[in-house]
């Protein structure tokens, strides 16, 4: 089939009856599910595919991508609002979403992440089109050796996000490495950092960290301080700054490609994980801003970055699915069964025989993400308003939120303890101004890291290094760290001998 | 008041008689089965959402259901630790027939060994019963040289393999078929869920072990081969030309070894309930599976999910997995010195 012609045929399947109005029945199903903290992707798939049955292959897809394809566009809202992610991936959202708020800019943040999600998803599904045709060496281009590498290269970022004090971010930084070894270590079949708690053993969710170090904390400090969560009255809160998001995205365009892209890409690698997506993109931004001074404080370009990555990703995620059969993550490994159970079977014939399936994904990527935009948009100068309210009325509402959330994602009790527990971490390393970016990004990455090191020594021995993927993203690395260094000695010698 | 204080009384009173009642029956009398009425059960799946053993339980669930007039079956995610949480759940549950569930037969490595963190004995377990037999396949990758299983049995370099960590079922089946066989299987922890074909794909390891089920996407997309299949013999037609381990000629420890993980494989999809349970109850939950699992419907969902099914009920399966785990000896000082974990 012409390429063309399973781009229109696609299109026209995509919005054929009833496989168009079935899209627009799950996307707010999938808003809701990621506004709501602790309920994923992956949940809303498990809970739909029974409804598929009987269904079109065509119509199912719809459904179920429908809803997938927008859940971290919802879980940005109370990301933004109450510095609770409303799922694993949302966590990067809080690091400048919630300081907006706080600046009484909550409408602008809602409206640029809205607004960048959008463009993501939109993008995403593009990219994903474009390298249809030279996707299978590049998703087998990236093995462990690649994994570790680009690791160590979103490690690195813990120095831009380090805030006031290097030496304060590393240690947050490798206090998060320390975290992501808690669990059992597939190497030798020990358990490490349990104390002998059997929940330990799988290591500590994300989720469950992220609400304490950011949700609880702020409730805290709330308490402490008293006032509202909008320190600032002097935003005009009627405006309340959705159009300004919305214009930040449009100027901001090429950070928003840029995400993008790098989000996608790390969609299509299976392994990598998605959480990983938006903090790479964030520090990705930090080290490309020329207003370096105003992260970490509430700056738009994060939350644009951020949100950018999460929706991008999804339609990469497709595509290992869908070319080899083998999920790149947990999410699409329960789309698969659905497509199984839709009579599909993925594989190479996917883009040969069914292509114009695959750009009906495509498109219902597309449409999803601008629906679902379009729903949230005119109701987010509205979801602004409550960041004026007395804290008093939010603390309760946030304190369950997060605490639902941390107990729905794993089921159990013991870790809103450790929610508890990390609140007050969290507490104090705000107190004590240390960035809380590099002990996200040290847990994300630290897993990964030595898991992938590991493998790759087994495999290659110390030679893996010097793997060409992989050896080309030690050099970025390496660049990104020592050329900061250079410059600022140069700059120095320079003013030295001008002062001579 | 008056009636508040006798309800208590009453209750206890069924309570007691149930249980003086229960040893000297094992049929299920109208009794039992009346107390299922009004009642929720809860059935507990050791892993998250989604998945093979969740599909399953939930598919059971729903027909248990059906099968146990006025009850309400519902399930309960209880993740964590390789399936270890949720069955000392299970084990640790109130032995009433309102807590059962569903975990990974290959705990039974896990309790040979002595792994941390177990807190129950698979051979007190009340036995429900098993929904399937797994057939489990050797699989090289589509550019690997390897056509019959003899190369890889006579190779002499070590074959890497992937497996998710060590401890767990596909390591430790890694470890013991290499010793069984022998064969130089040299597993590679660290690749989680679905990674191990993804290594396939790339070429890092030229080959892996599974269900079939599992790397049935991976085979049909003809980027594996299947060069021996082993568990459940129970026939899956594109298989058929494949040689199962039990036509391999091995000395007889070999063979004891390889007997073991056929058994293991062969409970599959198990339903348990905590030790301890009233003979009258747990009989009523054997026949509302037995029910459940024979009922046409079941049948047909169960095709449209892509499960097999193989069942097995009652004690039946209380045989299979003594079998399995009441090894002479000799095999459990063999097993523990193959599969032991690093210290």
């Amino acid at each position: 089939m012409d390429v063309w012609d399973a781009i229109w045929a696609g299109l026209s399947g995509a919005t054929s009856w009833p496989a168009f109005g079935l899209m627009l029945l799950t996307i707010p199903i999938g808003l809701i599910i990621g506004i709501i903290p602790g309920m994923g992707g992956n949940m809303g798939l498990a809970l739909l595919i029974p409804f598929t049955f009987g269904m079109e292959p065509l119509s199912g897809f719809a459904f179920l991508l429908g809803m997938h394809a927008v859940v971290h566009t919802g879980g940005s809202i109370p990301a933004i609002l109450f510095d609770t992610p409303g799922t694993g991936p949302n966590a990067a959202t809080c690091i400048e979403g919630f300081p907006m708020a706080q600046k009484g800019e909550a409408g602008r943040a809602l409206g640029a992440a809205l607004t960048s999600s959008m463009m993501g998803g939109i993008l995403g599904a593009m990219f994903m089109a474009i390298v249809i045709p030279v996707v299978r060496p590049m998703v087998l281009a990236f093995g462990p050796p690649e994994f570790f590498m680009l690791a160590m290269m979103g490690l690195a970022f813990i120095s831009l996000m380090s805030g006031s004090s290097i030496l304060k971010g590393l240690m947050a930084g490798g206090m998060g490495l320390v975290i992501s070894f808690v669990g059992m270590d597939p190497q030798t079949g020990v358990v490490r950092y349990s104390f002998g708690v059997l929940d330990l053993m799988d290591g500590i969710n994300i989720v469950t960290i992220v609400v304490g170090l950011f949700a609880v904390a702020e409730v805290i400090d709330m308490g402490i301080k008293g006032g509202a969560i909008a320190h600032s009255k002097s935003a005009n809160i009627k405006g309340s700054g959705v159009l300004q998001g919305v214009k930040d995205c449009f100027m901001n365009l090429w950070l928003v490609l840029r995400c993008s892209v790098i989000g996608n890409i790390i969609g299509i690698i299976p392994g990598l994980g998605g959480d990983a997506a938006a903090f790479i993109c964030y520090g990705h931004a930090l080290q490309t801003t020329r207003r370096k001074d105003e992260y970490g404080k509430g700056c738009v370009e994060g939350v644009i970055a951020t949100d950018a990555a999460h929706n991008s990703k999804e339609g990469g995620a497709l595509i290992p699915t869908l070319a080899f059969g083998v999920p790149g993550s947990s999410g699409m490994a329960i789309l698969l069964g659905a497509f199984m159970i839709l009579g599909i079977s993925p594989g190479k014939e996917m883009f040969t025989q069914h292509l114009d399936l695959v750009f009906s994904m495509v498109w219902i990527l597309v449409f999803a993400n601008i629906i679902a935009v379009a729903i949230c948009l005119p109701l987010a100068g509205t979801m602004a308003k409550i960041t004026f309210l007395r804290t008093s009325v939010m603390i309760p509402f946030i304190l369950v939120c997060g605490l639902l959330g941390s107990y729905l994602t794993t089921s159990r009790i013991g870790d809103i303890l450790i929610t508890v527990l990390f609140g007050v971490i969290g507490y104090g390393m705000k107190k004590f101004d240390y960035a809380r970016g590099p002990l996200i990004l040290g847990i994300v990455l630290g897993k990964i890291a030595e898991n992938a090191l590991h493998v790759s020594l087994n495999l290659y021995g110390l030679m893996f290094v010097f793997r060409p993927i992989a050896f080309v993203i030690l050099l970025i690395t390496l660049a990104t760290v020592f050329f900061p260094v250079y410059r600022a000695h140069a700059r120095k010698k320079k003013i030295e001998e001008t002062s001579k | 008041m008056g009636t508040k204080s006798r309800c208590p009384c009453f209750v206890l009173g069924v309570f007691l008689l149930l249980s003086f009642a229960a040893p000297f029956s094992a049929t299920a009398a109208p009794s039992d089965i009346d107390f299922f009425k009004g009642k929720t059960v809860t059935y507990i799946v050791s892993t998250k959402t989604g998945g093979g053993y969740d599909t399953y339980g939930r598919l059971i669930a729903r027909y248990l259901q059906k099968y146990l007039p006025g009850s309400r079956v519902i399930v309960k995610n209880v993740p964590g630790a390789g399936h270890i949480i949720g069955a000392n759940t299970i084990y640790q549950a109130e032995p009433d027939g309102l807590t059962i569930g569903t975990f990974n037969t290959g705990l039974i490595y896990s309790q040979i060994i002595g792994q941390e963190g177990i807190q129950f004995d698979l051979n007190k377990f009340s036995w429900i019963g098993k929904a399937n037999s797994e057939t489990r396949v050797f699989v090289v990758g589509a550019k690997t040289p390897y056509k019959t299983f003899k190369e890889i049995m006579d190779s002499k370099a070590p074959i890497k393999m992937p497996s998710s960590g060590v401890g767990s079922e596909d390591h430790n089946e890694t470890l013991i078929l290499a010793s069984a066989l022998p064969a130089k299987f040299q597993p590679i922890p660290g690749y989680q869920g679905k990674e191990a074909e993804m290594a396939i794909l790339r070429g890092e390891v030229p080959a892996v072990l599974g269900s079939y089920t599992g790397l049935s996407g991976l085979i049909a997309a003809k980027e594996g081969r299947v060069l021996m299949q082993y568990g459940s013999e129970h026939g899956i037609p594109e298989l058929k030309s494949v040689p199962h381990i039990n036509s391999i000629e091995v000395t007889p420890k070999g063979k004891s070894l390889i007997n073991l993980v056929n058994s293991i494989d062969i409970i599959g999809r198990l339903t348990a309930a905590p030790p301890g349970m009233p003979a009258g109850r747990l009989q009523v939950l054997r026949d509302a599976y037995r029910k459940a699992l024979t009922d046409p419907e079941l049948i047909k969902d169960a095709k449209k999910y892509h499960l097999d099914l193989d069942p097995a009920y009652g004690d039946d399966v209380q045989k299979l997995v003594a079998e399995g785990i009441n090894q002479p000896a000799e095999n459990i000082r063999t097993l523990k010195n193959i599969i032991k974990t690093k210290e």
